[in-house]
């Protein structure tokens, strides 16, 4: 004989049916349903981790903008560092200015009176000229000697406020009158429009080598005497009357920071003018 | 179940009401009337889907006895299915069997329905004396019915009938 057995799946729903309704019926000492109890012990876990999700997900958020805070900090401290590499160097740099013009005063000492510092801001040693400030607005007369520590640079071809424009020696269209320094040999040095220099005018039978210094004799009216100007590197005798000589600027012009003006140097007067 | 077995199974719940009424003894109430047809059913094997019977027996019970309804029917149908799986492993249907059967039957009734009432918060109200006498008695209740159900007395009466008009 065959027994009829129910669905074990479908019974256990009846049972749990059943065992639902009889928490509806009973209450708990605070009045409320047993089953309600129920819900909420179902519930509470699932409200639990939603609210832990939520949580999640805000601390993700806020994570994540505190990161992307922290990634613009590190870029502008990163930009702040730059920024105080940059001012260290300039401050180096204006050491290392300071230092050029106190030899430059030091070793000036007879240009000194009236002289004007400058600091060079712009060279272009391929056209020769060169740019320089003065702390103070000043107008500097054109043709006004600019030296440095090394020798003769140049001279004052435009003035404009703290502004002032140089033609260096090494200009196609400079010259400044040179001679040793025992004024046996006189000459000219010439710009080439390179970063040398060619001394023009001097006789065949002139005593002159390689490695003499050049002072200027100012004999232009425009330099003043006894400013190193240029130092010899080749002498070549050739078929015309006067010996072909190269020379480089005593004056470093590749690295010249500061530069001594000397506006109140006057040819005429003999010597620094009033 | 049959529409014709409704109105004993009442009855039966109405005997096991008045067992409990004032004026009969405590004990009286201590078994467990309509696991007669509960055992039977799963002896006999006459009816198909008791379990969900036992199931209204149970709510009924639940609606006469209980404080809550449901875990009655829980408890009955429990008790129904177990039966009907103890019927197919025991091939006595003797009277002892009723006894075994009932005493099986009222100790799943009576520890699925306290088991149902634990979620809902409800005292696990059973003491082991309680329990064991709920047992004997029901037990040897269904023990009696199936002794009864032995004699056959509609078939000796219709014996007797014939013999007498003959």
């Amino acid at each position: 004989m065959t027994v009829s057995r129910p669905p074990a799946v479908l019974t256990i729903l009846l049972w749990i049916v059943l065992e639902v309704i009889a928490a509806w019926q009973v209450r708990t000492p605070e009045g409320t349903p047993v089953l309600a109890m129920w819900i909420r012990s179902v519930a509470r876990p699932l409200a639990w981790s939603a609210e832990k999700i939520g949580h999640l997900i805000v601390d993700a958020s806020l994570g994540t903008t505190d990161l992307q805070q922290v990634i613009v900090d590190n870029r502008s401290l990163q930009l702040e560092v730059e920024r105080l590499s940059a001012r260290n160097m300039l401050l180096e740099e204006d050491i290392a200015a300071f230092r050029d013009a106190d030899e430059l005063l030091r070793d000036s000492a007879g240009f000194s009176n009236g002289a004007v510092i400058a600091r060079c801001t712009f060279r272009d040693l391929a056209a020769g000229s060169m740019e320089v400030r003065t702390a103070s607005t000043i107008y500097l007369p054109r043709d006004t000697p600019a030296i440095t520590g090394g020798g003769l640079v140049g001279r004052v071809v435009r003035s404009e406020g703290s502004r002032h424009w140089l033609q260096l020696i090494t200009h196609g269209a400079a010259a400044a009158a040179v001679q040793t320094p025992d004024s046996d040999v006189q000459g000219l040095v010439v710009g080439t429009g390179g970063e040398t220099l060619t001394v023009a005018y001097v006789p065949r039978q002139a005593r002159l080598e390689k490695g003499q210094v050049l002072i200027t004799s100012g004999g232009d009216g425009i330099f003043p005497p006894g400013i190193s100007a240029a130092t010899v590197v080749r002498v070549r005798e050739t078929e015309n009357p006067f010996l072909e000589i190269g020379a480089e600027p005593t004056a470093d012009l590749r690295t010249t920071r500061i530069v001594m003006l000397l506006p109140l140097w006057s040819a005429s007067g003999g010597g620094e003018a009033e | 179940m049959r529409f014709r077995l409704i109105i004993p199974v009442l009855l039966t719940l109405l005997a096991q009401r008045m067992l409990g009424m004032p004026g009969m003894p405590p004990w009286a109430a201590e078994v467990l009337l309509p696991m007669a047809w509960i055992v039977a059913a799963a002896l006999l094997q006459k009816e198909h889907g008791w379990p969900y019977q036992a199931l209204v027996i149970g709510l009924a019970w639940d609606v006469l006895f209980e404080p809550v309804i449901g875990p009655g029917g829980i408890a009955w149908s429990a008790a129904c299915l177990a039966l009907y799986a103890f019927a197919g492993l025991v091939a006595d249907r003797s009277p002892k069997a009723w006894v075994g059967f009932g005493l099986i039957g009222a100790a799943i009734v009576t520890l699925v329905h306290r088991a149902a009432l634990v979620p809902l918060g409800l005292p696990f109200s059973l003491t082991l004396g309680h329990w064991l006498r709920l047992v004997a008695f029901t037990g040897l209740w269904c023990g009696l019915v199936g002794a009864i159900l032995k004699l056959d007395f509609p078939g000796q009466w219709q014996a007797y009938r014939s013999r007498k008009l003959r």
